[in-house]
């Protein structure tokens, strides 16, 4: 029973690192302690059988030899593992900023050839170039959530922690969304006027809640609503989009907030998505000091909430 | 290199190592009716910048022959460069990127795969109170 307890461990830290088990860090201190064990216990029976200090000078030397062989192998392999961990994040960011550098020159010169200074465009070639920026605005989206992810599980993904007013970067998420919304005839209500401050990063929090708004719109087909609403309650605001859309599968509910999930009804709908957003919209929450939930019922419609500490002059 | 010049007009200095994202830049101000200077690598773009004393400098990160860094120190170095404001246009981002360009005295830091040209102008505006 506590071997298989103890394979299990080591197993996950093996997946987890990307090595092969027996040079997982903590199978490698299981092996060194079980192998000083059985040298000091030899040592004591060479020392109880042998009186001349030589054996028991030669015992030692072996005895600390392999210690300090094993010993080099775990830093070894943790060295490797921090080594690649590094190229890792050294690959995630040179990749994003090359793949970034011709993003923006995609949306600068199709925002170039629809705006004031370009003339002679048909109908239909302002749609096209339209379709254009907007598939470069997707991937410019997609490589910010990769970035993102990368940070996140490197624990390098910092938030800032200020006093924010959600009711202000709620209004302004929804301009940004609006587009989208009218694109997809979802009317969005949103009726909150006083401030409602709380301690987060505006930048995330704005983030956050422009990845549940554009879900709660996306997983609409048709006309629907997508309601946003506050409440305060036990020291945190409330944070609530309530849509009519599709709804999640109950069977498919547990795994909504992995990396790259997405359900099997939104691929089946074709909905453009990377399975990022609430994965990062988790992160962002919990290290705020929130958390996240929802209820969801299949073609009825899903509530997404986050919580998030109020700020008050004593923090 | 400067664009058409006319009395009055505003000074942008544009350093950028990609020629395609520096000459779309710099067409675009031109029509936004602001006099352009470019520079494709640090140290152009510094000479340039202490020889015309643009209004505000664009400046990306990565750059050859002085990075971005680089060159923002020595602006606020020189005495007549120092006053001069910075907006940091680059892709490069990380927390640590973003304070790092704040303490060497940038005014804002813009990604530019986020922004359009509209808000770039937008923020060269606000910038300068325009």
């Amino acid at each position: 029973m506590i071997k298989f307890i103890n394979d299990l461990n080591l197993k996950k830290q093996a997946d987890e690192l990307g090595v092969k088990i027996w040079f997982a860090p903590s199978f490698l201190f299981l092996m060194m302690g079980i192998i000083t064990m059985i040298a000091m216990t030899a040592t004591y029976y060479i020392s109880k059988n042998y009186d001349s200090p030589e054996v028991l000078a030669i015992a030692e030397c072996v005895v600390t030899a392999v210690i300090f062989i094993i010993g080099n192998s775990i830093i070894h392999e943790v060295e490797q593992i921090a080594r690649l961990n590094k190229m890792k994040s050294e690959f995630v960011s040179i990749a994003s900023h090359q793949l970034r550098t011709p993003l923006s020159a995609i949306r600068w010169e199709t925002e170039i050839l629809l705006s004031k200074f370009a003339v002679g465009l048909n109908e239909k070639q302002r749609e096209t170039i339209e379709s254009i920026s907007q598939t470069g605005q997707q991937m410019a989206r997609l490589v910010n959530d990769l970035l993102d992810v990368a940070r996140i599980d490197q624990g390098r993904f910092v938030l800032k922690k200020e006093k924010v007013n959600l009711t202000d970067i709620t209004w302004e998420v929804i301009k940004n969304v609006l587009p989208l919304a009218q694109a997809g005839k979802v009317r969005i209500i949103f009726e909150e006027k006083n401030p409602a401050w709380v301690i987060g990063d505006d930048d995330k929090l704005k983030l956050a809640i422009e990845n549940l708004l554009s879900n709660a719109i996306k997983y609409t087909l048709g006309k629907g609503i997508a309601e946003v609403s506050f409440s305060k309650k036990d020291g945190f605001y409330i944070f609530s989009v309530k849509d009519d859309g599709a709804g999640i599968p109950e069977s498919q509910q547990k795994k909504i907030f992995e990396k790259f999930f997405r359900s099997d009804n939104a691929l089946k709908n074709n909905t453009a998505g990377t399975g990022l957003g609430l994965y990062i919209t988790k992160n962002i929450v919990e290290q705020s000091g929130g958390k996240v939930w929802f209820q969801s019922e299949e073609n009825k419609g899903s509530v997404f909430n986050f919580s998030i500490p109020v700020y008050s002059q004593n923090t | 290199m400067g664009h058409e010049c006319e009395k009055n007009m505003t000074k942008i200095l544009i350093i950028e190592d990609e020629a395609t994202l520096r000459k779309t830049m710099a067409d675009y101000l031109a029509a936004e009716k602001f006099e352009v200077f470019e520079a494709a690598d640090g140290e152009t773009g510094l000479a340039l910048a202490k020889k015309e004393i643009p209004d505000l400098i664009l400046l990306d990160i990565i750059l050859p022959k002085k990075n971005g860094y680089e060159v923002l120190e020595e602006l606020k170095i020189g005495e007549k460069t120092r006053k001069i404001p910075v907006i940091l246009l680059t892709n490069l981002e990380s927390p640590e990127d973003i304070e790092k360009a704040f303490e060497k005295g940038a005014v804002t830091y813009l990604i530019k795969s986020d922004y359009r040209l509209e808000d770039i102008v937008k923020k060269i505006k606000e910038t300068l109170k325009m």
